[in-house]
């Protein structure tokens, strides 16, 4: 039997020897969310928040719950997709990100990498010795910042789930990172920098197999696929390593998060004057150097 | 035999199983990245299972 009610379950939750039936996850995931928007202090009334989408689970679950909450907390949102020209990949899940906005009413804007810096990724991995998910992730945090604050956003919702941060969090602690760290948590970004706009996470203290658990109930029509150029990546062994973990240890990836949380305010603090603010030479985005990496990569194409 | 679907490997595979948790160690899945649907509905774990059932694992893993 459910936990709270006399129904089937259809789901356990960390640690619960008892499940919960449809109805009951679904109003556990959605206090949870609420509670990390208040807890946090995430979304002031009146502002107007970017959500960026990329048509996964992650980001279209985040889209749809901010969708819901909108007008009881009195904010606005507006979705924002990034397309770094994968084929066979993002093609497919930008159609998804379209479906869902219309269906929703919410006005989306793409912006590529191709109309943004002349070629797709695709292109530009047979032009640079780079890994891909260095190239990426530059060009997608600049095109974020840059066109969240074109478009007037407040701040940028991502769909980074309690896996992502943990994945991060460890990825840090085994390359000696702390201060990689310190710029973590569910909410980034520097309060009074007016080109930088801050990145607030409200799925973060959610699972990503709730967030599929979600989808999957909610019946939303997303594809799972992963993106091809992935397969290199560290964080996969990172990944591979904790979800083996947790399966033996449940509760590990709640406890890193919880023991981040506890000594992230003293990290913030220790790391916070590390880097100074510049602006671009070139572009004139916000960088820790006199050129900021987007620019740098830009050049070499 | 039980008709089974993994997702993440696109792969069909038929199997004996009393249960979802057996088939999950049977087919040595990491269960934190996987949903289990039998039968088209979401699945717990100690579900027992019976010849003719269909079980997928979808994969809880995807964007980039």
């Amino acid at each position: 039997m459910c936990k709270n009610c006399e129904l089937k379950p259809v789901v356990f939750l960390t640690n619960n020897t008892k499940g919960l039936c449809k109805s009951c996850f679904f109003r556990y995931f959605e206090r949870k969310f609420n509670k990390t928007i208040s807890q946090f202090k995430l979304i002031e009334p009146n502002e107007k928040i970017g959500v960026a989408v990329s048509g996964g689970k992650d980001s279209l679950t985040l889209l749809y719950l901010l969708n819901k909450l909108k007008d009881k907390r009195r904010f606005t949102i507006e979705a924002l997709l990034i397309d770094e020209g994968i084929k066979g990949y993002r093609d497919k899940t930008i159609e998804d990100a379209k479906k869902f906005c219309k269906d929703l009413d919410v006005k989306m804007t793409i912006v590529s990498y191709k109309d943004e810096f002349g070629y797709p990724l695709d292109e530009m991995l047979k032009k640079l010795k780079m890994k891909p998910c260095s190239i990426c992730g530059v060009f997608r945090r600049y095109l974020l910042n840059k066109y969240s604050r074109k478009l007037g956003f407040d701040k940028i919702a991502t769909g980074h789930n309690l896996d992502d941060e943990v994945q991060s969090l460890l990825m840090n602690q085994f390359r000696s990172n702390p201060e990689v760290s310190a710029r973590l948590g569910p909410i980034t970004g520097i309060k009074d920098e007016k080109k930088f706009v801050r990145r607030i996470k409200p799925l973060y203290l959610l699972l990503e197999k709730e967030v599929a658990t979600y989808t999957f109930l909610r019946k939303f029509e997303i594809k799972f696929c992963e993106c091809p150029n992935n397969t290199e990546a560290y964080r996969i062994h990172v990944r591979t390593f904790i979800n083996n973990f947790e399966s033996k240890f449940p509760g590990t990836k709640h406890s890193i998060i919880n023991s981040y949380l506890e000594i992230m305010p003293m990290l913030k603090e220790k790391y916070k004057n590390v880097e100074e603010i510049k602006y671009c030479k070139k572009c004139e985005e916000p960088s820790s150097k006199d050129i900021c990496q987007a620019c740098e990569i830009r050049s070499k194409l | 035999m039980v008709k089974i679907f993994i997702e993440r490997e696109n792969k069909n595979v038929n199997t004996k199983a009393k249960d979802i948790e057996e088939l999950i160690k049977k087919l040595n899945i990491i269960k934190e990245e996987i949903i289990v649907v039998k039968n088209n509905e979401l699945t717990p774990r100690n579900e027992k299972l019976k010849d003719s059932d269909e079980v997928k694992f979808l994969s809880v893993i995807s964007g980039g």
